[in-house]
């Protein structure tokens, strides 16, 4: 190789470990400050103040669901622990006993208040007569 | 291949699941969205290619 | 005998003549393949066991988004080889493949928040995933916006290279965000080093929709750098003799 093109060959390089560097310091800062989900064990574990919006995501606990009219109440747990939700409204189609929820509230008195409630799914895709065989 | 997942033209349209939703406006307008998508840009370079053509010749 | 060949195929003469010729080729075997895994993924395959239907949106949603990101990827590989080699048809390929890839991040974009609608019950939602791939959007759109400011196409050529190459730490940011952060959007279902988590049965009608989306893909960007390669050569007689 020519020298002028190794020369340009490092520059090269030196702009992507630059870039990916500084954006890894990004990531790193907004870590913390982004809204990503708690775990029930991670809310626990980290002094929540009553008045800060939080997300809290995890499975809905099988027979927690109780509902009222509008209101609906449910326990999500990460399997070791687990807190109760109390959310007026109507609940994704996906949303069901044992499945994955993400919901959006604040802390009072050990019960989320939640504001919206969402509903997550795994990776798996199959056919419904096939996960009834298993 | 399997056998069709649906019985007939207007149950293909309204895609009714197992728990008893309607899909089909979702899966249908997202088919549209997307043929229209790549239908514009195909007609747009198109027409651009043959604007820059007329201009060299 | 290599090097002889590579120069010539990064002419952008030979290169416009030989994907003319491939053109109609790639055109019509992609449609083909797209047409049919499509028809075959939103009618012939069952439903999922959770999400019902609405789960064949994964047919438009997934090669687009994997489109976008590849593309991406393409313009990385050829803004190096233009800022190390000098290379005059790459640096036209890295403007060239812009505003399609921002063409199928719109796409991916759109479709995932209609997807989000019957089954996480939010068309949108600040998510890892989701926020990478609307920067994804933008970067394209800046790109394009950036080579259109400069009045020297040699000067546009090299800021574009340099910052295509800054910008590519997003690519692995998009694909790993649903394993690094706790996210809505679930981790990947096909994956090179595990078995896929779909069922074979809707797997090939998905694995055709890509191959046929690529296939029109390329077609696009074969179009858009033949316009560009038109715009900056004009005043070359063969390309006179071309049109």
């Amino acid at each position: 190789m020519k020298p002028q093109r190794k020369r340009r060959l490092t520059t090269v390089f030196l702009i992507l470990i630059s870039s990916a560097f500084g954006s890894f310091l990004i990531i790193k800062a907004l870590d913390t400050n982004l809204d990503f989900f708690f775990t029930p064990s991670e809310l626990y574990s980290q002094n929540i103040p009553d008045n800060k919006r939080i997300k809290v995501g995890g499975m809905v606990l099988e027979g927690s669901v109780k509902r009222d009219k509008t209101n609906i109440i449910f326990e999500i747990t990460d399997y070791k622990n687990s807190i109760t939700v109390n959310f007026n409204g109507i609940v994704p189609d996906l949303f069901q006993e044992g499945s994955g929820v993400v919901v959006l509230g604040y802390m009072n008195k050990d019960v989320i208040l939640a504001e919206e409630v969402l509903a997550k799914h795994d990776e798996n895709y199959m056919p419904p007569n096939l996960e009834i065989e298993k | 291949m399997s056998k069709f997942a649906f019985n007939s033209i207007s149950e293909a349209f309204t895609m009714q699941s197992l728990n008893g939703q309607n899909h089909g406006l979702y899966v249908w307008s997202v088919l549209a969205i997307v043929f229209f998508t790549l239908l514009i840009t195909f007609l747009v370079y198109k027409y651009k290619l043959k604007k820059i053509s007329k201009k060299i010749k | 005998m290599i090097k002889k060949f590579i120069h010539q195929f990064a002419s952008p003469k030979t290169y416009l003549f030989q994907v003319t010729r491939a053109y109609p080729y790639i055109f019509v075997i992609s449609i083909l393949i797209y047409i049919i895994s499509i028809f075959w993924g939103l009618f012939l395959t069952p439903e999922d066991f959770v999400q019902g239907n609405s789960y064949r949106i994964i047919y438009l949603h997934v090669p687009a988004s994997f489109i976008s990101q590849a593309l991406y990827g393409g313009m990385a590989i050829a803004s190096a080889i233009f800022l190390i080699w000098k290379v005059k048809l790459s640096a036209y390929l890295v403007k060239s493949i812009a505003p399609i890839g921002a063409m199928t991040t719109f796409i991916a974009l759109i479709s995932g928040s209609i997807w989000g609608i019957p089954t996480w019950g939010t068309w949108w939602a600040w998510d890892a995933r989701i926020v990478s791939t609307l920067i994804l959007f933008i970067m394209y759109l800046g790109l394009i916006s950036l080579h259109d400011s400069f009045a020297n196409y040699e000067k546009a050529d090299k800021f574009l290279a340099v910052l295509v190459l800054v910008g590519s730490v997003n690519i692995p940011i998009i694909k790993m965000s649903v394993e690094w952060w706790s996210t809505l959007h679930q981790s990947a279902s096909i994956t090179i080093s595990d078995k896929p988590t779909i069922d074979p049965s809707m797997l090939y009608p998905l694995f055709g929709s890509m191959i046929g989306f690529t296939g029109i893909v390329v077609c696009l960007v074969i179009l858009s750098s033949k316009l560009h390669i038109f715009v900056r050569e004009k005043n070359k007689s063969w390309i006179k003799d071309y049109v």
